[in-house]
């Protein structure tokens, strides 16, 4: 399918969505019109509820707050001002500014680098409790715990609200809808999957979902806005925890992550309160209560994946088809004149001076000073726990060392996070294959190309440009051919080359490569060795190995470090370590009585026995 | 100021006892139980039912340790074992268990506010103030189930293999603990101490169908500043207690409902692991 089809095709389906919502004033009943225009605002709450739980994986119990900050907003300025259309329009200006303004604090407390998703649902789930508060507190003003009615609002019949909210609900759906199916929307799933590559791929994720949590909140808030104008009337319950709660049980209900099933969660589950809980209001309850555990426990992924699997897996007996592979995206090397890495500055490219890492009173480095110019390739060897991959750590991200200064291509790295290390030219390759597990190998490609080619917010990119070195890769090791794979089909050599080819995407200067061939078989490690001699020789790159199999060490390198008990003992020529007896005597581990850390090898002392 | 001392100490002790078992079930098994205040309620119904048939108010609180301990069994076994590597999904669906309790108790007992008979009744004069007696005996019953379960993590050979659980569950495992079983005993011991919280805290509030609830996030905001410790919790309460006293004394019982909340966020936000101690 082409793009322009992809796209023509949800605007059909939203034009069709658009002429329902016309006709429903003249099929339903007042009363059905009537309840149906608060589940169609309550729809677009979810929505956010869904764009932020189901895509990005904030679990948020506050959404209720913006809807109310809307609400309120046209209830306050209705009330203590005269209703005009101006006025309206500060209404809408301020309960979408307050709930942007709200957000905003939300969002720094709740998104900063390292905090956890446990703690951004728990500033959610304190924020309707708050912002209650409040509004029983504000006396005549918020109308305390009876609310704000009888206030004024625009004139128009009960159908006209349906149409507007309606409208509304389609506008935003559509919206949203193409936004998560774009390049950029694909971020929100990488994030969730993976937050910690993400950042490691220069990715600021602290930002991106500040600003979706921004485009929640004031889509909430317009909703809101909408409610206290039909219903002429706002209560701080619309505030409260309850209502929270209910949008994120609609969401699961519904099928989160995939935007339609909270929406028709939210409209079924709204409008059959309504209809059923003026006779059965507790068993109504006790119903969906009983059906939201049980959607939790046995169906995570809601109500509308199952409604829609199962009659495509009963087509699918009856007819069989070839799965059809997914249109993929068309690789090209990127002109190295377009290359737009970090261009390479003064001096070293990576400079250690005077690093030290302490745990509490546990100190795994102390006083580690080393440069590496571009074009080296320096093996950073030593037992398990020499401090290897703790340096490592602390070269691709700022916050790490205890103290001591690392200069990455003459900048100082400061204390920045690891996606500002990556915009200085840090490229970090984990230890253990670190790859988006849900996404095809080209998408992972393209996430980790996000940092230089911005992703378009409506369209997928049909065709990929990856620098030289990246391609080589995926050249040499057949991944080219297994664009469409998901990343958790592949084998763990090809994951770890996949990983490497995304590291290469970002074009690094100086490449940190945390045992690269660990788990490969020789094959595959010749080919990675080739691979790194070229990018070192070649493409001018700083690499940074750390690697315990000797032999793959003495024949890449071109300079090797030996780590032991977090100091630097050894750093010079393959030759050098390969004749010295101290790094015999740390790898057969009876060093340790006599090793002078400050000074060079002694080669008086005796081969272990 | 005694009083306001005494408001202290009583009100940390009523949030300690509130506390435990969510803590208990937090350090084992990683997970929020938001069931925790509809067990609550189903304790200060089993404390309404033990009164209302003229038994010693004393043995509200044995009952409502059984009401809470046996329907735990039944959540831990049906609803939270299925959900041990999906923490968030765990606390929607213990959220959504306590809507069920919510419902059941509303449909069985109505929606109307009762009221149990408190065991102790009249005041008791220290240092010059008249105090009411039932909360300084809960700063004894507090102090006595904190022994109590600390005694029981130190002293026991489950206490051992639950902290090992706490530590490294993989480990625990590995070495041959049951730390399904583990589990299992932690959750029911986390809801039967939830009930007997819900029966302690009836002659303080009314009993209702949604009695649990405020007290929830009160506790979960605590146990969160506290890591898995009981004397960090002590600790948290005492700190976040006396600011809610003061804030409520001082400036408006509003903002005092909101202190906790409010504080352990922002503690949680400058220092993510709270009070623990690393």
């Amino acid at each position: 399918m082409t793009e322009a089809r992809r796209l023509s095709l949800i605007l059909v389906v939203a034009l069709l969505a658009l002429a329902a919502i016309f006709a429903g004033p003249y099929v339903l009943d007042t009363y059905s019109v009537n309840v149906l225009t608060r589940s169609l605002l309550y729809a677009a709450v979810a929505l956010t509820v869904d764009l932020l739980w189901g895509f990005l994986g904030i679990l948020t119990f506050g959404q209720s707050v913006f809807f109310a900050c809307g609400a309120y907003a046209a209830g306050l300025v209705s009330t203590h001002m005269d209703f005009s259309t101006s006025n309206a329009f500060l209404a809408l200006g301020l309960g979408v500014g307050g709930a942007l303004l709200v957000a905003a604090i939300v969002g720094w407390l709740a998104f900063w680098h390292g905090a956890s998703a446990l703690y951004a649902s728990v500033i959610t789930l304190v924020l309707p409790i708050v912002a209650t508060q409040l509004l029983y507190s504000g006396g005549t003003f918020t109308g305390s715990s009876s609310g704000l009615s009888g206030f004024m609002s625009f004139d128009l019949s009960m159908e006209a609200w349906f149409w507007l909210s309606g409208s509304f609900l389609v506008g935003v759906t559509t919206l949203a809808y193409i936004f998560v199916k774009s390049d950029a929307g694909r971020l929100l799933v990488a994030v969730r999957e993976n937050e910690q590559r993400c950042k490691y791929l220069g990715l600021d994720t602290s930002r991106l979902k500040i600003l979706v949590y921004l485009a929640c909140a004031a889509i909430a808030a317009i909703a809101g806005y909408i409610y206290a104008g039909y219903a002429m009337v706002v209560a701080p319950e619309l505030a409260g925890f309850v209502f929270g709660t209910e949008l994120v049980i609609w969401t699961a209900l519904g099928g989160r992550g995939t935007l339609l099933g909270p929406v028709f969660g939210a409209l079924i589950v709204d409008y059959e309160s309504a209809q059923l809980a003026g006779d059965y209001p507790f068993v109504w309850q006790l119903i969906i209560g009983t059906l939201f555990v049980l959607v939790i426990v046995a169906f995570p992924r809601g109500l509308l994946p199952v409604v829609f699997d199962v009659p495509r897996k009963l087509l699918g007996l009856l007819r069989p088809r070839p799965t059809t592979p997914a249109t993929s995206v068309t690789l090209s090397t990127l002109d190295p004149a377009d290359a737009q890495g970090v261009e390479p500055g003064e001096g070293a490219a990576l400079m250690v001076a005077g690093v030290v890492k302490r745990f509490g009173s546990l100190t795994v480095l102390e006083g580690i000073d080393f440069e590496a110019r571009a074009g080296e390739l320096v093996s950073l060897v030593g037992p398990n726990g020499a401090g290897k991959t703790t340096l490592m750590r602390c070269i691709a991200d700022g916050a790490e060392r205890t103290s001591g200064s690392i200069h990455v291509n003459g900048y100082d790295i400061g204390r920045k996070p690891p996606e500002a290390c990556v915009a200085l030219g840090v490229g970090r390759k984990f230890q253990m294959a670190n790859v988006f597990e849900t996404l095809t190998v080209a998408q992972c490609l393209q996430i980790a190309r996000v940092r230089h080619d911005r992703p378009s917010v409506w369209r997928r990119a049909q065709d990929l440009q990856l620098p030289q070195a990246a391609m080589h890769v995926l050249a040499t090791t057949g991944l080219d051919k297994q664009l469409s794979t998901p990343a958790h089909l592949l084998s763990h050599g090809m994951k770890q080359a996949l990983e490497l080819s995304m590291v290469l995407a970002l074009e690094p200067r100086v490449l940190l490569l945390d045992e690269p061939t660990a788990g490969l078989t020789k094959t595959e490690r010749m080919q990675i060795g080739a691979i790194l001699i070229d990018l070192a020789k070649k493409q001018g790159l700083c690499v940074l190995l750390v690697e315990h199999d000797l032999d793959f060490v003495r024949e890449i390198s071109s300079r090797v470090i030996v780590l032991h008990q977090g100091r630097i003992v050894l750093d010079g020529s393959v030759e050098e370590v390969v004749a010295s007896e101290l790094v015999k005597q740390v790898y057969a581990g009876s060093g340790h009585a006599g090793i002078d850390h400050e000074t060079a090898p002694s080669p008086s002392q005796e081969m272990p026995a | 100021m005694i009083g306001q001392m005494l408001d202290i100490v009583t009100t940390a002790a009523i949030l300690y006892a509130v506390a435990t078992g969510l803590l208990l079930v937090f350090g084992v098994m990683k997970i929020i139980n938001f069931a925790h205040g509809g067990l609550m309620t189903l304790g200060g119904y089993a404390a309404l039912l033990t009164t209302q048939a003229g038994l010693n108010p004393w043995l509200a609180i044995p009952a409502a340790a059984l009401f809470g301990g046996v329907v735990g069994m039944a959540i831990e076994r049906f609803v939270v074992r299925p959900l041990y590597n999906r923490p968030l999904d765990a606390i929607l669906a213990t959220w959504g268990l306590s809507i069920i309790i919510g419902q059941l108790i509303t449909i069985a007992f109505g929606r109307g506010v009762q009221f149990a008979q408190s065991p102790l009744n009249g005041t008791l004069d220290l240092w010059g103030e008249s105090y009411s007696a039932y909360r300084l005996a809960l700063v004894g019953i507090a102090a006595v189930l904190g022994i109590g379960l600390t005694a029981l993590l130190q002293g026991t050979r489950l206490g051992l293999e639950t902290r090992a659980v706490i530590m490294n569950e993989d480990l625990a495992r590995g070495l041959g603990i049951n730390s399904g079983l583990v589990r299992f005993l932690t959750f029911t011991l986390g809801s039967a101490l939830a009930g007997v919280a819900g029966a302690l805290i009836t002659p303080l509030s009314s009993v209702d169908p949604a009695m649990g609830v405020p007290w929830l996030v009160n506790a979960f905001m605590l146990v969160l500043v506290s890591g898995a410790s009981l004397v960090s919790l002590l600790f948290a309460c005492l700190v976040l207690g006396g600011a809610q006293v003061l804030v409520a004394t001082h400036f408006s019982p509003v903002l005092g409902g909101l202190t906790i909340a409010v504080l352990a966020a922002i503690i949680l936000r400058i220092r993510p692991q709270g009070f623990a101690r690393d």
